[in-house]
């Protein structure tokens, strides 16, 4: 009864899973094509794409796409919004809009997915992860313990505030993230908020920022967050830790049985 | 003529000297816009934010002094002697940014948490202070069941990394 289709783009693996066999396979290469789509103007990997030639210097930023400039704008006000701790550059000034694009090709193809089908589908980019509202069983989300990364730390059943869960880190691709803060404590940061781009954005700002800009994010965005300290620690949001110890007690409850 | 224009050079150093200071002044409340001034022993510093909607962090080393725009006025709750643990609630103290209760608790002479009380904003509406993150113990919430999940997240994995990670399991299991 489930679907299952998966495809490389922007140097990761997307997953998008159907609770239902009746669709076709065309409808699902729609999705596909908005992540390529996103790949052949931002990514920097690819020496033609827009932004490259930006990096480049052969395309003069007031001369590029409407797209582009939207995007680069839109990365701006959320380095605004984080006080400098995620941002659309690099540490040697190339524009760099891998932040935002991801959850930007998520969300586009969250409307085409609704089309298809208004309930029971989820999307996986690369382990940030995009459901649809509605939905007859809760998804359950595993979140992967960041010093074992065979072994899952959680589940977390997700409502529909929660329809996006992004998770940033250091286990996989070493030190990738620039740190504003070069005390920052966390090895991962796992955010679940209403929409992909808000998690996205604001995992990669906590992780940079530390417990700073932890404080600062839950309490100004309506998401709650799950962070992992290279000791550890783990810290979880009221309304989180709410979730994870009632779906433990049950979990125990029904083991027992 | 040559008055002026030094007269307008003057201005005009001036106003760089002006921005220069308020980028300096933007850096530094960029930065301590949420991790509060460390509170000296004897007194409280009001939290230092527009937004007032700090929780102080009395781990956080911060700048010893408040940024220039921000009032730190001296809360009630100020233990003399050295004691073995106690917790002290200051009385409301307003600020332009609102009123702001706030508990101290002390731990052999030592300042260990400042907890805000009671904060409220122009309107007198109360602002939301406890979404602040906690520590929880794993064994907490590692659900016996933890393996059967539709999906899993972490940290971005690349394409190659892909093959190692719990979600390219479960998409190879199909399910």
């Amino acid at each position: 009864m489930t679907l299952t289709r998966t495809f490389h783009a922007m140097g990761t693996v997307t997953s998008l899973r159907l609770r239902r066999d009746d669709i076709h396979d065309r409808e699902l290469d729609t999705v596909e094509s908005i992540f390529r789509q996103y790949d052949d103007i931002f990514s920097l990997y690819q020496p033609t794409s827009e932004l490259s030639r930006i990096a480049d210097g052969s395309l003069r930023l007031p001369d590029s796409s409407q797209l582009l400039r939207e995007n680069y704008a839109e990365a701006i006000d959320w380095r605004n919004t984080t006080a400098g701790t995620f941002s659309p550059h690099r540490p040697d000034g190339v524009i760099d809009l891998s932040g935002t694009i991801k959850a930007k090709a998520m969300s586009d193809a969250r409307d085409q997915l609704t089309l298809i089908s208004p309930t029971g589908w989820l999307l996986n980019a690369g382990g940030d992860i995009l459901t649809s509202q509605n939905t007859e069983e809760p998804w359950r989300i595993g979140i992967v313990d960041p010093h074992d990364r065979t072994e899952l730390l959680c589940t977390i059943r997700l409502k529909p505030t929660w329809s996006a869960v992004a998770t940033s880190g250091t286990a996989e691709r070493g030190e990738h993230i620039w740190r504003h803060n070069p005390e920052s404590e966390f090895a991962q940061v796992t955010i679940l908020a209403a929409d992909i781009l808000t998690a996205d954005v604001l995992a990669t700002s906590i992780l940079s920022g530390g417990k700073q800009q932890l404080d600062h994010a839950t309490h100004h965005h309506p998401i709650d967050a799950l962070t992992v300290d290279r000791n550890g620690t783990i810290l979880a949001t009221p309304a989180l830790r709410v979730h994870l110890s009632e779906a433990h007690s049950s979990e125990g409850a029904r083991s027992r049985a | 003529m040559r008055k002026r224009a030094i007269a307008v050079s003057i201005v005009s150093s001036g106003a760089v000297i002006i921005a220069g200071w308020n980028i300096g002044t933007h850096a530094q409340t960029a930065q301590t816009t949420e991790a509060a001034p460390v509170p000296p022993p004897t007194r409280v510093a009001a939290p230092p934010a527009p937004t007032q909607t700090v929780i102080p962090q009395p781990k956080t080393s911060a700048p010893a002094s408040a940024p220039p725009s921000i009032p730190a006025q001296p809360a009630p709750a100020a233990p003399a002697a050295p004691a073995p643990s106690n917790t002290f609630t200051g009385s409301s103290v307003s600020t332009p940014y609102g009123n702001v209760q706030v508990k101290v608790t002390v731990d052999a002479g030592k300042i260990t948490d400042v907890t805000p009380l009671h904060l409220t904003d122009d309107g007198g509406r109360s602002v939301q202070i406890s979404n602040r993150a906690a520590p929880i113990l794993q064994q907490e919430i590692l659900a016996a069941q933890s393996a059967n999940v539709d999906s899993v997240s972490g940290a971005t994995y690349t394409s190659d990394g892909y093959l190692k990670s719990l979600q390219s399991a479960l998409d190879q299991a199909g399910r």
